[in-house]
């Protein structure tokens, strides 16, 4: 029988613009302790290691993960790193559960870092991920190529920018009551309507930020959970799927899986709702952190996920049936769209909703938590991740 | 779980593959994988990729490199670290019962940059990258300490760099070098000390896949014949700082030896026959067998290791390759007569940082 | 150093980073660009899947087979996606720009370029005319050199919502 997986602790940092006063490693040193000190343990009690970290261009050092080794007691143990772009956070997720399920380790901690404004080019770094003969040349980068997708399916549902604003203003509300969000505050639907156009239906405001900050998690199997946890979030389902790199297949009529209404979320939650033994979303999880780099992106995820269907939930954003007392709890950290430390976002969506159940979410705890679902997603929305976390271990079928 | 490997496929190596970009590689690669494991693409349930975005020359060089690996619409994630971690990660992956037939794929194109410029990037920018530390100098270190730590001298490295030559021109999955003479190597241009050129495994062009089934999968398919069993797999990290004890001591790899040894359900090396070893330099193939205590009997690296071919990142999980064509007895023009078990050793990092070892068994051998 | 000062020296080392790739055009990509200098736009085909695809490739990732035959794609297509992007691009050219990924006659997939010819003044208005749906055809330039620059869309009428096709 493979192992039961639990996330035995969690740490985050404060996410903003820049952390001047700390060098990469000391952030990701930050965080094995802060997480280490959350679980009880000591360095001695980590069998093996994964690190967190997306393109190394926006820091500048080529395997950063290697230069953080000593910094995050690493030498001498089993570490790899996973880079899925932007679903780097929930991919380590699945790496660590995988490691310790096959009953290859006890105990695993992932770590990470990200300072994404060391660069001044990070759009430009962005614009690389391209293909180099019919791509780049183009102006795509991570917005634009959302804005493209998100303008079709704004048509094809008759779905309004004031929609996206609405979004936009709860979760930088929810996000005042989260010590460690980038930005927040009490803004208003003509705040979001005002802010510069970036590339069209995109304001300003439906745009993430570029955070600096760490996090780490420790996951363990139950043997671990006896010794240094009461109340730990079991990792009941994991679900992952890639789709082509090619934008220009997925938005056609020929497409599998299509990339308008992110039909490749369904795939990716189909699977992982199996294994958790989830089949009534919106009665059995009452948190959903989803990955929301962009306004438009964390909803469409919840349709294809099954909590309400295609085209239906931002018109429920504006009956407030994702807010901290709706149906469910949506992104109530502020989400990817109020913090985005790209190397470790996936991860913070995961920690969020590990917290949520292990009822240590502090200022935005939602009462009652038995389920919450984390979601990722990387390259151009083309690598996606899903994960529950369920205070009840799962029963094998 | 015990886990498979079900079929493989490494390209032909070239010292500069001009003729297919990227992509192209990889999906020859993976695609006469999948024929050699007579299963198709659909019926893939997970892939995992080893690849280095800094020697692709993108960002997040999965979104271009996943399709050719055969992820459409599968469960698909990467490792940077080398090929052979991701046949760790990947065994791991059907170990845990939540997926039965995986593909495992690693490439690099040493000639599409400097490969010493994205090693200097590697640096931190405070204390290492001012001085220019290097691959070069990494390994230079690392062949002076464990020359002093190990007493080896230069008379074996030029012995063992002439004998891996002369294995490599057999193999038919190399590149065929012309085997150098004693004096040609002892002549060769002193880099940084001590190292001569000579010493060092030229890089080339190259890509490797392999497809692993989970024991139910085959249960599941009769009709498909493993070639080997991954009986066990280990890794370790060692510290980023490169003092004389980081150096010598070479921790890492006797740990991830360790660990895949234990996993194997071996107390020793004395039940493996074959050891394929990343033996960058002559020093490093020195110091491997010694730090491994491998006996007399251990054929090492009989493909010649990365002086057949050296596509950087990949090749370890090429060594890993060529150890299951051993234990299949596939190996053609190298095989090893009666291979029962076969390891593989890769490193990666500077001054081989970290160091993965798996352990390959004939298919069935290890059933009682 | 003197003196005992609380704070720590703070500040940033600078590095400009340049690293040199050779993208190899590999099975397809030269085909292509080669067709650009005809004012061909050449698709690959794969028999095996009936799939035609822009850009061209050399393998189609659904069947694993290899693209057997080249087509050439029509110079006319329907507007699958579309942006303007307005600002904080720091691309070959200064906003603002509008591109689209249009799927072209005969190709089942859309590839993406510049659609060149539109009032950008008022970006509302603007996007309303290249919504997907919207044909367009392609323009090559005077001189194509053999890169994706070579050609750009246009709208096919000056009244874009006349050109509307029947959407899926």
């Amino acid at each position: 029988m493979p192992e039961v997986v639990a996330v035995l602790g969690t740490y985050q940092s404060q996410f903003k613009l820049r952390h001047p006063e700390l060098t990469f490693v000391e952030q990701a040193q930050h965080a094995a302790f802060g997480a280490l000190q959350a679980a009880g343990m000591t360095p001695d009690d980590i069998d093996a290691i994964v690190f967190s970290l997306a393109p190394t261009a926006f820091m500048g050092v080529a395997d950063a993960d290697r230069w953080s080794i000593d910094h995050i007691f690493g030498a001498g143990k089993p570490m790899m790193r996973v880079h899925t772009g932007g679903a780097t956070g929930g991919s380590v997720v699945h790496a660590a559960h995988a490691l310790v399920r096959s009953g290859m380790f006890r105990t695993v901690m992932i770590v990470g870092a990200e300072r994404i404004s060391e660069t001044p080019d990070a759009q430009k770094v962005l614009n690389q991920i391209f293909d180099p003969f019919y791509e780049k040349e183009m102006p795509l980068q991570t917005i634009t190529t959302v804005a493209l997708m998100a303008n079709a399916y704004m048509q094809r549902h008759a779905i309004t920018q004031e929609h996206l604003a609405h979004l936009v203003v709860r979760q930088r509300r929810s996000a005042m009551n989260n010590p460690h969000a980038h930005l927040k505050g009490n803004i208003t639907i003509a705040d979001v309507m005002a802010s510069p156009m970036i590339s069209y239906p995109f304001k300003r405001f439906d745009c993430c930020p570029r955070s600096s900050g760490s996090a780490a998690m420790i996951v363990g199997n139950l043997d671990s959970v006896r010794e240094h946890q009461s109340k730990p979030a079991f990792i009941n389902g994991v679900g992952s799927v890639s789709d082509s790199n090619w934008i220009g297949d997925r938005i056609v009529p020929t497409a599998h899986a299509d990339f308008i209404d992110w039909k490749l979320m369904a795939l990716a939650g189909r699977e992982c709702f199996r294994r958790a033994g989830i089949t009534d979303p919106i009665n059995q999880i009452q948190v959903a952190e989803v990955y929301d780099a962009f306004s438009i992106q964390g909803l469409i995820q919840l349709e294809q996920l099954g909590f309400c269907s295609s085209g239906t939930a931002f018109r429920l954003e504006c009956d407030d049936a994702w807010d901290i007392d709706g149906m469910v709890a949506v992104c109530p950290s502020g989400g990817t769209l109020c913090s985005n430390p790209i190397a470790v976002s996936g991860l913070v969506r995961a920690i969020e909703a590990a917290n949520q159940v292990m009822g240590t979410a502090g200022g935005h705890q939602i009462p009652n938590v038995r389920n919450a679902v984390a979601t990722a997603v990387g390259g151009i929305a083309q690598f996606l991740s899903c994960t529950v976390f369920g205070a009840d271990i799962m029963k094998e079928h | 779980m015990n886990v498979y490997v079900l079929g493989l496929a490494i390209h032909e190596p070239s010292s500069r593959l001009d003729a297919l970009r990227l992509e192209e590689l990889v999906y020859r690669t993976a695609r006469a994988a999948l024929d050699d494991a007579g299963v198709t693409r659909g019926q893939l349930d997970s892939v995992t990729l080893g690849s280095c975005d800094e020697l692709d020359g993108r960002s997040i060089s999965s979104m271009l490199m996943a399709m050719p690996a055969g992820a459409y619409l599968t469960d698909e994630i990467k490792v940077t670290d080398s090929g052979a971690s991701a046949l760790c990660l990947a065994t791991a992956r059907l170990k845990s019962e939540d997926f039965d037939l995986g593909m495992v794929a690693s490439w690099c194109k040493s000639s599409k940059t400097d490969v010493e410029s994205v090693m200097r990037l590697r640096g931190e920018p405070f204390f290492t990258r001012p001085f220019g530390l290097n691959m070069l100098l990494s390994d230079a270190l690392f062949a002076q300490a464990v020359e002093l730590a190990f007493g080896i001298g230069e008379e074996e490295v030029v012995g063992r760099v002439r004998a891996s030559y002369e294995r490599a021109a057999r193999n038919p999955r190399g590149m065929g070098f012309e085997v150098p003479s004693a004096a040609d190597l002892r002549a060769s241009v002193r880099e940084a000390m001590p190292l001569r050129k000579g010493y060092r495994a030229p890089l080339t062009d190259g890509a490797v896949c392999m497809v692993l089934a989970s024991e139910r999968w085959l249960d599941r398919n009769p009709g498909h014949t493993p070639m080997a069993q991954v009986t066990g797999v280990g890794w370790a990290t060692d510290s980023y700082r490169l003092g004389e004890q980081r150096l010598r001591s070479m921790n890492s790899a006797r740990v991830a030896w360790r660990n895949a040894l234990r996993q194997a359900g071996l107390d020793g090396a004395g039940g493996i026959d074959v050891i394929e070893i990343e033996s960058q330099t002559g020093y490093h193939e020195a110091a491997y067998v010694r730090a491994f205590g491998l006996p007399e009997h251990v054929a090492v690296s009989p493909s010649g290791g990365p002086f057949a071919q050296n596509p950087l990142f990949c090749t370890g999980l090429v060594g890993a390759a060529e150890a299951v064509l051993q234990v299949a007895g596939r190996a053609g023009a190298v095989q090893v007569p009666r291979v029962r078990r076969a390891a593989a050793h890769s490193c990666h990092g500077y001054a081989q940082q970290g160091n993965v070892v798996m352990v390959f068994e004939a298919a069935g051998a290890g059933i009682a | 150093m003197s003196g005992n000062t609380a704070e720590p020296a703070r500040g940033y080392l600078t590095e400009q980073v340049t690293l040199r790739y050779d993208y190899a055009f590999g099975e397809v990509v030269g085909t292509f660009m080669d067709g650009l200098k005809n004012r061909k736009i050449l698709a690959t085909r794969c028999s095996k899947s009936a799939m035609v695809y822009l850009p061209p490739r050399a393998f189609c990732e659904r069947s694993f087979e290899k693209c057997d035959s080249w087509v050439e794609a029509g110079h006319e297509g329907v507007i699958e996606a579309s942006t303007i992007v307005v600002r904080g691009f720091e691309g070959s050219r200064p906003p603002p720009i509008a591109v689209a990924y249009v799927r072209l006659d005969g190709v089942d997939s859309a590839i993406v370029n510049y659609v060149e010819g539109l009032d950008l003044s008022d970006v509302e208005a603007a996007m309303r005319r290249i919504c997907p749906g919207t044909r367009v055809s392609v323009e090559f330039i005077d001189e194509p050199q053999g890169s994706i620059t070579d050609f750009h869309y246009r709208l096919l009428t000056d009244d874009g919502s006349a050109a509307r096709a029947g959407g899926r």
